[in-house]
């Protein structure tokens, strides 16, 4: 498991025996390769010591009272067998891994560099409770990754994290040796991020073993005075505050105004929302201010709650006078509400130019992002004259992999899965008659919609009805006017057998990304910014015919060109993914493997962290990074 | 779940005897009228126990049709609506592929 490498498992028990007793017999289901186990008695009053005597395949280490948690489990860390690798754990879990504790040693041993490792651990009822640890410096208050959310398969990859809790960790012995045992400044709680934070000061990463879930019964052994609890917390974060609130600050390199929309489903919202907390773990400080509401494009007052403490946070600071570098990301309309002193517009559009007032909007910032060499190319060829930079977006490939879970139709027919807004640009007419026509009812395939319409002059039964699609033609099912928890969409995605974007023009194509990266086979317009990031290694990209007006209701087309997809090459590709199940499947998982190296959030991220550090925006207040009036004419593809 | 009422025997007597048709006829309705106020208590009984939804799904397998799906995944059963709704995959996938794959109602 380990090399030679001795491991000692250390529970810590405190009355509750009726929990003690369902970990160990849990524990005993699963292959210990030999490791001790030592129980650490911490003054139970209950049968506890008794019953523990009487288990033979266990050492018991009886204290004399109630120690609390650090205390108690540094004793079990002293009495462990010398030299030994130490996983704490907590009397509350449940075992339901023959293997866990061999993957959980792997990974601590994955790298010489690793020195704190932790697991997934789910409520009783199902739910995430825990995938790693993070806490800002905003409130010191700390917080789970993914807790509460239902388990679908989420965060089951290795990943480095801030922080694990201490109901489960498995503690390297190198790191014991180099910073010893639990902060003795703790009673209880904050003593797990403390160490991990402690050991990263030393050199130690901290991982996330995804491959192992355990089920806690949370605070199974204090849930019983509530007051005393909380008093304990507040206790240990005044500490906690105390000792790393510097350190915490410290990590921010980069501040930043940061303008756009987050508490809406729109695209930008959803990408706003991933980059913001990417550049946050990349000690970028952001200050987030909503661009749009009234008097702008978009008049609505934002929600306030992202539902996401991260963001919430990053809403909730303080905005800087005069900021010194700003990012609008948004139309390229509301470029002018750029506050900041560095001026940054960050944009996309789906047609091949950008309207004037664009333009004209993006050539009083000092710069325009914009995410693919699709949209820079527009934005030269319509009059840009100052610097553009290529920023990618990116995909979570925690949510979105081929590991999700999947609820596959019980005929087992071959699902195609589309995601789509009712429009002209994503041509859904286009795909419900190819499909119709290339395929009869009885054959096992079905096509599945996912069917946003918030337009009151549109009627989608009436749109589908016009359409007098055959009876007889390929079975099609929609999902009409839902919303999924965002977390939850690598599981619609894992459901389906292929996906198809037939769409005239994209920004970007999120949809299409994610289930990409979700391990699909992929039937993407072979025009627009996904381009990207499809090619014919790791999709299908259907023919375009020609380029043509762009005929819709949002103004921002007028006079541009989109995409006119061949129907014919669509069916030939439908027919073509259907019945050549390991070619398509193949390519889907080549493209989770690309989506996962090249794509994530964290690279999208780092590019525009090394932007800021180019241009010199540094984290306290400084001078502006570049001239503050628009230098010469220039566009460069500086990605 | 509602009594069978007899049809009024037409022989070769009845036919010949007005008053004994008249009074089989009678009989006919009156156990017609029976049946009737029985089908009613219980339509009255499924109308005030089943929330409508069910109303309907009973009404539709009572006619023979097959039960409306649980899910809207075919826009004749959708309402149309601009607002979103929020959902849960598992719960609608799981709705979805039962519906799409519905039980044939049993031959009457």
């Amino acid at each position: 498991m380990s090399g030679s490498r001795r491991i000692t498992l250390v529970i810590l028990a405190w009355n509750h025996w009726r929990l003690t007793e369902r970990c160990l017999e849990t524990l005993a289901a699963t292959d210990l390769d030999g490791a001790e186990v030592l129980v650490v008695d911490n003054g139970s009053t209950d049968e506890t010591p008794e019953r523990l005597a009487r288990v033979s395949w266990i050492r018991t280490l009886r204290l004399p009272a109630n120690l609390g948690f650090v205390r108690g489990n540094n004793a079990g860390i002293a009495a462990a067998a010398a030299g030994s690798d130490v996983v704490l754990l907590n009397n509350d879990l449940e075992f339901i891994q023959r293997d866990w504790l061999r993957r959980l040693a792997a990974c601590a041993h994955s790298a010489p560099d690793v020195g704190v490792v932790g697991c997934r651990m789910v409520l009783p009822d199902g739910r995430l409770l825990h995938a790693g640890t993070y806490i800002m410096p905003d409130t010191s208050w700390g917080q789970q990754v993914g807790a509460l959310e239902r388990d679908v398969g989420q965060h089951t990859g290795t990943e480095e994290v801030e922080g694990v809790v201490f109901a489960c960790a498995y503690l390297r012995r190198e790191v014991l040796d180099a910073i010893g045992g639990l902060a003795l400044d703790f009673e209880s709680y904050f003593e797990d991020t403390d160490f991990c934070l402690r050991a990263r000061q030393a050199g130690w990463r901290t991982l996330l073993c995804g491959g192992v879930t355990l089920v806690h019964d949370e605070h199974g052994s204090t849930a019983d005075d509530d007051g005393a609890l909380m008093e304990l917390f507040q206790g240990s974060r005044a500490i906690f505050r105390r000792k790393w609130q510097h350190a915490l600050e410290a990590r921010y390199r980069h501040r930043l105004l940061w303008q756009s929309i987050m508490n809406f489903p729109t695209g930008y919202a959803m990408s706003c929302r991933e980059l913001l907390r990417a550049l946050d773990e990349r000690g970028v400080h952001a200050v987030y201010r909503y661009v749009y509401g009234p008097k702008t494009v978009f008049p609505p007052v934002e929600p306030e709650s992202s539902g996401d403490y991260r963001l919430n946070v990053i809403r909730g600071r303080a905005a800087p006078r005069a900021p010194e570098v700003a990012v609008v990301y948004g139309q390229g309309d509301v470029f002018a509400r750029n506050l900041g002193r560095y001026k940054i517009g960050f944009t996309m559009l789906e047609v091949d130019g950008f309207p004037p007032e664009w333009v004209a909007q993006a050539n009083r910032m000092n710069e325009v992002w914009v995410p693919s060499e699709f949209n820079r190319r527009a934005f030269v060829d319509c009059g840009l004259q100052r610097p553009i930079h290529v920023m990618p977006l990116g995909v979570d490939v925690r949510y979105f992999h081929p590991g999700v879970a999947s609820y596959p139709n019980p005929a087992g027919d071959f699902v195609f899965l589309a995601l789509f807004e009712w429009g002209e640009r994503k041509e859904p007419s286009l795909l419900l008659r190819a499909f119709n026509d290339e395929f009869s009812a009885r054959e096992p395939v079905r096509l599945l919609c996912k069917v946003i319409n918030t337009d009151p002059g549109l009627c989608i039964k009436d749109e589908i009805r016009r359409l007098e699609l055959r009876a007889a033609g390929g079975k099609v099912s929609y999902l009409f006017n839902l919303e999924f928890p965002h977390y939850q969409l690598g599981a619609l995605y894992r459901s389906a057998d292929a996906f198809v974007s037939v769409s005239r023009g994209e920004g970007w194509n999120m949809p299409l990304m994610e289930a990409m990266a979700s391990g699909l086979p992929a039937i993407a317009t072979d025009w627009g910014a996904h381009q990207e990031f499809v090619h014919d290694r790791i999709a299908y990209p259907l023919r375009v015919r020609k380029l043509v007006p762009a005929r819709a209701k949002c103004p921002y087309y007028d006079g541009f060109r989109w995409a006119d997809p061949d129907p014919e090459h669509l069916r030939h590709l439908l027919r073509h993914v259907y019945e050549n199940r390991d070619e398509s499947r193949a390519r889907g998982q080549a493209a989770a493997r690309e989506m996962a190296a090249r794509w994530t959030w964290e690279a999208a991220a780092q590019r525009i962290v090394d932007r800021l550090a180019a241009l010199g925006v540094a984290g306290g207040a400084g001078s502006p990074p570049a001239a503050r009036a628009p230098v010469a004419a220039r566009a460069s593809g500086a990605a | 779940m509602t009594a069978e009422v007899p049809a009024a025997a037409a022989t070769p007597e009845a036919a010949a005897d007005p008053e004994l048709r008249i009074a089989r006829l009678s009989g006919r309705v009156a156990a017609l009228e029976a049946a009737l106020e029985r089908r009613s208590r219980e339509l009255r009984l499924l109308q005030r126990l089943l929330c409508p939804h069910d109303l309907a799904q009973w009404s539709r397998v009572a006619a023979g049709l097959s039960p409306r799906p649980r899910i809207a995944c075919d826009p004749s059963f959708w309402e149309e609506s601009r607002e979103l709704t929020a959902a849960e995959v598992p719960e609608t996938l799981e709705a979805l592929w039962e519906s799409s794959y519905p039980p044939r109602p049993a031959p009457r």
